[in-house]
């Protein structure tokens, strides 16, 4: 898994491409996490748009992120999740935890 | 773990031949993965010199996917899924009952633990853009 940061109007897009899948990708994540709750961002919208497909230990990641943010007084949303992975999402009901945007402009005007 | 991806393709190219429905293709290659990441964590217990054997056997529309480990398996019988939402582990068995239309875990004759999925694949419409092989 590949991380890229932009930053838009106060809110850090994170654009991930390739699978999700825990090992080296958690701590990947993580830190990327910890370092921009330090520079002062703490709502994070997580772009899926190139992600293939999410296992498990992948859904830990994002629940791990989501409490992180949480707990710093923000907030981790997705951003264009495709018919696969939102089926996974559905199934462990995380749905109705993670708020999920298929347009960039629209997720980041949500923080506001 | 890199190759947790191999078997999903292999799906996808079977899906390609035999011109199936690719969410239901997908469903399954869902669960497949998460047989082959609980081959590795739970069963190999992620040691790099322990292999997983994982068997494709087909008869359209029934295709069935049986993955083994070197591992003592667990007490499935009593198995339930957890109810904390927000648990970081402990999904991927849930996502292999809701994927497949059955799902087995048994011992080979060997030892070995085996997880074995069916799914009962359906036939993609002739006007279906979503076949599979094509790009999702």
């Amino acid at each position: 898994m590949k991380i890229k940061e932009r930053r838009c109007d106060g809110v850090a897009i994170l654009d991930m491409s390739g699978k999700l899948m825990g090992g080296p990708d958690a701590d990947a994540f993580s830190e990327t996490l910890k370092t921009l709750v330090h520079e002062g961002f703490r709502n994070v919208i997580v772009n899926m748009e190139k992600v293939s497909w999410v296992n498990s230990t992948g859904l830990g990641i994002l629940i791990s992120g989501y409490s992180t943010l949480r707990k710093s007084g923000g907030e981790l949303k997705l951003l264009k999740v495709s018919e696969r992975i939102e089926n996974i999402f559905i199934v462990s009901k995380l749905h109705t935890v993670f708020q999920s945007f298929q347009d960039e402009e629209e997720a980041v005007r949500s923080f506001a | 773990m890199q190759y947790l991806g191999v078997p999903d393709a292999v799906l996808m190219e079977i899906g390609s031949d035999l011109g199936c429905c690719r969410r239901a293709l997908e469903d399954l290659g869902s669960a497949v993965i998460e047989a082959c990441t609980n081959a590795m964590e739970h069963g190999n217990r992620l040691e790099d010199d322990k292999d997983i054997e994982i068997i494709f056997e087909i008869d359209f529309p029934r295709i069935v996917v049986t993955v083994l480990d070197h591992g003592s398996g667990f007490d499935f019988k009593g198995w339930k899924p957890p109810d904390e939402l927000m648990r970081r582990r402990g999904r991927g068995i849930l996502i292999m009952r809701e994927f497949t239309d059955v799902m087995e875990f048994d011992h080979h004759q060997d030892g070995r633990f085996l997880i074995r999925l069916t799914k009962i694949l359906d036939p993609a419409p002739e006007d279906d853009d979503d076949a599979s092989g094509q790009p999702s």
